[in-house]
C-alpha cells in the first residue's frame, strides 16, 4: 500500500471536511473576522485530522507489507494465516480472525478429498486384485480346454489384464506411496518377459523382432519397469507399418547410465504431435487413424518414469518409425561396490 | 508321484489348476475346509504347497508362518497382488518361490518342477522323449538313434521335442512358433524354415531320414 493509494481511499473524507472549511471560511470572511482567527480554526480542525490518517496511513502500511513480505517468500501461500502476527489495531485483528476462520474450513475441506481419494484407491486396488481372480480362472479353463476358439479368447483375456494393469498402475502414479523396490535387476529378463507377453502379437502380424546386446544389469523396480517396456512395445506394435514391420530393441553403456532403445518402423509421429506425447489423454493422428487410442500409455510410462528416476525420451517422424529411448542411471557408487 | 497341496479358496480355480497339474502327474489335493488348515498340512504329508494369500479365517502370509515353525515343505506362493512388496514379504515369511496371478502355467509348471528338483533331487523326473528308435534326452540335448548319437541346438531340442510331444497330428507352423517364442526363443517364419531344415540335415547325418514332414499351407508332422 503506497500513500496515493491511501489518500484516494480518503478522498470522501477529506473533499467533504473541505467543503465544509470552504463553506466556514465563507462564512467567516463574510463576518469579517480577520485572517489569523481564520488560519487558527483551519488547524483546530485540520491538524487532529491529518494527524489521525497519518498515524492511520503507518498502521495500515506496517500492516499489509508485512502480509505482503511474508507471502513473497511463501512457496504455498496458503499456509499465510498460519504465519500472519498478531495484529494491534481493530481491522487487522478482525481481518486476521477472519483469514484463520477460512483457512481452518479450507483444510477441512481439502482433507475431505483427499480421503475421498484414498478410498478410491484403495478401492481401485481391491478391485484389480478381485479381477485378476476370475481372469485367473479363466485362463485356467482355457489352459484346459485348448481349441482354436479357447485360443482366441485367451488373446482377449491377456489385452483385459493389460488394460486393467494399466488402471493399477494409473493409480500407483497418483500417490507419494512408495510401492516400489529398487533392485539391481537384468534388462535382459525384463525386455524378453515383455517380448513373450505379446508373442501373439508379433507372430501373426509378422514383426520381426531384433533384440542386441541386453545384458545390462540396472537399477530399478522390475514389475514398473516391465510394465513401461510393455506400454512402449505395446505402441510399437500397434503402430506398426504393413509391409515388413520391424522391432530393434538395444542398449548402451555409458559411463553413468545405461540406454534402453526400442525402435520400429511404423506409422511414426506427426511432427506438431510429438511434443505432446505424454501428455495425459492425448491420441493425436494416430490416435484418430487408429481407434484403440486411450492416450494413456506413454502418459504413464513418463511418470512412472519420473517416479523411478528414470528418463524417457522419444523420437520419431512420419513412416519413419518410432524411437523410444529409456535412460536408467548408473550410480559411480554403485558401480564401485559392485566390483 | 510327487504329492501337492493346493490352497485356494476360489473353486473355480481350485478345480482347474487341479485337473491342469494332475494332467501333468501330480497328485494334487485341495482343502475346502480351512478352519484347521495347519493340521490338514500336517497329517497330509505333501512334497509341496501351493499358496494363496487371501484366504478366508487366516490369511496365506499367517499359514506360511505356521507352516514354518513346523516343517520345511517348499512353499509357492500364488496371488494377485504383484508388487515387489508383496514378493518381498513372502520371502521374508519363508516361502520358496512366488509367482502372481493370472499365471502363465508354463511358469507355474516349470518353478514347481524347478523347486520340487532343488528340494528332493532329480530322481524322479524323466527327461528321455522316444518317437520309434529315436530318443531325444532333454538333460544333455543329444539325439540317440541305434548306435550313434548327436548333439543339437537349444532351438533345435525345442523344435523336436514340440514335434515329438504332438506326434501324429499336424503341428501348425503358428502353433509351434507361439511355443517357442513362450520358451524364449523369438523365431520368425523364415528362420523358423531354417531351423527347421538344418535339424532335418542333422538328423539325416545320423541316418534318420524324413521324420519331419511338411504339410504345405498347414504346418509339420511327424507321423
Amino acid at each position: 500500500m503506497n500513500i496515493g493509494e491511501f489518500i484516494k481511499d480518503k478522498t470522501g473524507i477529506i473533499l467533504s471536511n473541505m467543503l465544509l472549511f470552504i463553506m466556514l471560511v465563507v462564512l467567516l470572511v463574510t463576518a469579517d473576522i480577520e485572517t489569523v482567527i481564520i488560519f487558527f480554526v483551519f488547524c483546530i480542525w485540520f491538524l487532529p485530522l491529518i494527524s489521525y490518517m497519518v498515524v492511520e496511513f503507518i498502521k495500515c502500511k506496517k500492516y499489509y507489507d508485512e502480509i505482503n513480505s511474508i507471502l513473497e517468500n511463501l512457496d504455498k501461500k496458503y499456509i499465510l494465516p498460519e504465519l500472519i502476527k498478531e495484529a494491534n489495531f481493530i481491522h487487522g485483528e478482525k481481518l486476521n480472525y477472519i483469514l484463520k476462520q477460512v483457512s481452518r474450513d479450507m483444510h477441512e475441506n481439502v482433507k475431505y478429498f483427499k480421503g475421498m481419494q484414498t478410498d478410491y484407491r484403495e478401492y481401485i486396488e481391491t478391485w484389480v486384485h478381485e479381477i485378476k481372480t476370475p481372469i485367473a480362472s479363466t485362463k485356467l479353463l482355457i489352459e484346459n480346454n485348448q481349441n482354436e476358439v479357447t485360443n482366441k479368447i485367451d488373446y482377449q483375456i491377456d489385452k483385459i489384464n493389460g488394460f486393467v494393469e494399466q488402471v493399477l498402475y494409473y493409480s500407483r502414479s497418483n500417490t507419494v506411496n512408495k510401492d516400489y523396490i529398487i533392485k539391481h535387476i537384468n534388462l535382459s529378463n525384463v525386455v524378453r518377459n515383455v517380448v513373450k507377453r505379446n508373442y501373439r502379437d508379433f507372430i501373426h502380424k509378422k514383426i520381426k523382432l531384433d533384440i542386441k546386446n541386453i545384458e545390462e544389469m540396472v537399477y530399478s523396480d522390475g514389475k514398473w519397469t516391465e510394465f513401461i517396456i510393455n506400454q512402449i512395445i505395446g505402441n510399437s506394435i500397434k503402430y506398426s507399418n504393413n509391409k515388413n514391420p520391424m522391432i530393434n530393441i538395444y542398449s548402451v553403456k555409458k559411463a553413468n547410465s545405461v540406454m534402453l532403445t526400442i525402435e520400429d518402423n511404423g506409422i511414426g509421429i506427426i511432427d506438431k504431435d510429438i511434443n505432446s506425447v505424454f501428455q495425459k489423454g492425448f491420441t493425436g493422428e494416430n490416435g484418430r487413424k487408429i481407434s484403440q487410442s486411450t492416450g494413456m500409455g506413454l502418459y504413464l510410462c513418463e511418470k512412472l518414469c519420473c517416479k523411478l528416476g528414470l528418463k524417457i525420451s522419444i523420437d520419431s517422424g512420419v513412416n519413419k518409425g518410432t524411437k523410444v529411448t529409456l535412460i536408467f542411471p548408473l550410480s559411480g557408487m554403485a558401480v564401485f561396490t559392485e566390483g | 508321484m510327487e504329492k501337492i497341496i493346493l490352497i485356494e479358496d476360489d473353486k473355480v480355480i481350485r478345480e482347474e489348476l487341479q485337473n491342469f497339474l494332475k494332467r501333468y502327474g501330480y497328485i494334487v489335493n485341495a482343502p475346502i475346509d480351512f478352519n484347521n488348515i495347519i493340521g490338514y498340512i500336517e497329517n497330509e504329508n505333501a512334497d509341496l504347497i501351493l499358496l494363496d494369500i487371501n484366504l478366508p479365517v487366516f490369511d496365506g502370509y499367517y499359514i506360511c508362518r505356521e507352516i514354518r515353525k513346523i516343517s520345511d515343505i517348499p512353499i509357492i506362493i500364488v496371488t494377485s497382488r504383484d508388487s515387489e512388496v508383496d514378493e518381498l514379504m513372502s520371502m521374508n515369511l519363508g516361502a520358496d518361490d512366488f509367482i502372481t496371478k493370472p499365471y502363465n502355467t508354463d511358469i507355474l509348471l516349470a518353478r514347481i518342477m524347478n523347486i520340487l528338483k532343488r528340494t528332493y533331487g532329480s530322481l524322479k523326473t524323466n527327461n528321455i522323449l522316444s518317437y520309434k528308435d529315436i530318443n531325444l534326452d532333454l538333460s544333455n540335448a543329444t539325439v540317440k538313434y541305434k548306435d550313434k548319437s548327436l548333439e543339437l541346438t537349444k532351438n533345435e531340442v525345442k523344435i523336436l521335442s514340440y514335434l515329438i510331444n504332438n506326434k501324429g497330428s499336424i503341428v501348425k507352423r503358428d502353433s509351434l512358433m507361439e511355443y517357442l517364442w513362450k520358451s524364449d526363443y523369438f523365431v520368425d517364419d523364415s528362420t523358423l524354415t531354417v531351423n527347421v531344415n538344418r535339424l532335418r540335415k542333422k538328423l539325416g547325418e545320423i541316418g534318420i531320414e524324413d521324420i519331419i514332414e511338411t504339410r504345405r499351407g498347414l504346418g509339420y508332422i511327424m507321423p
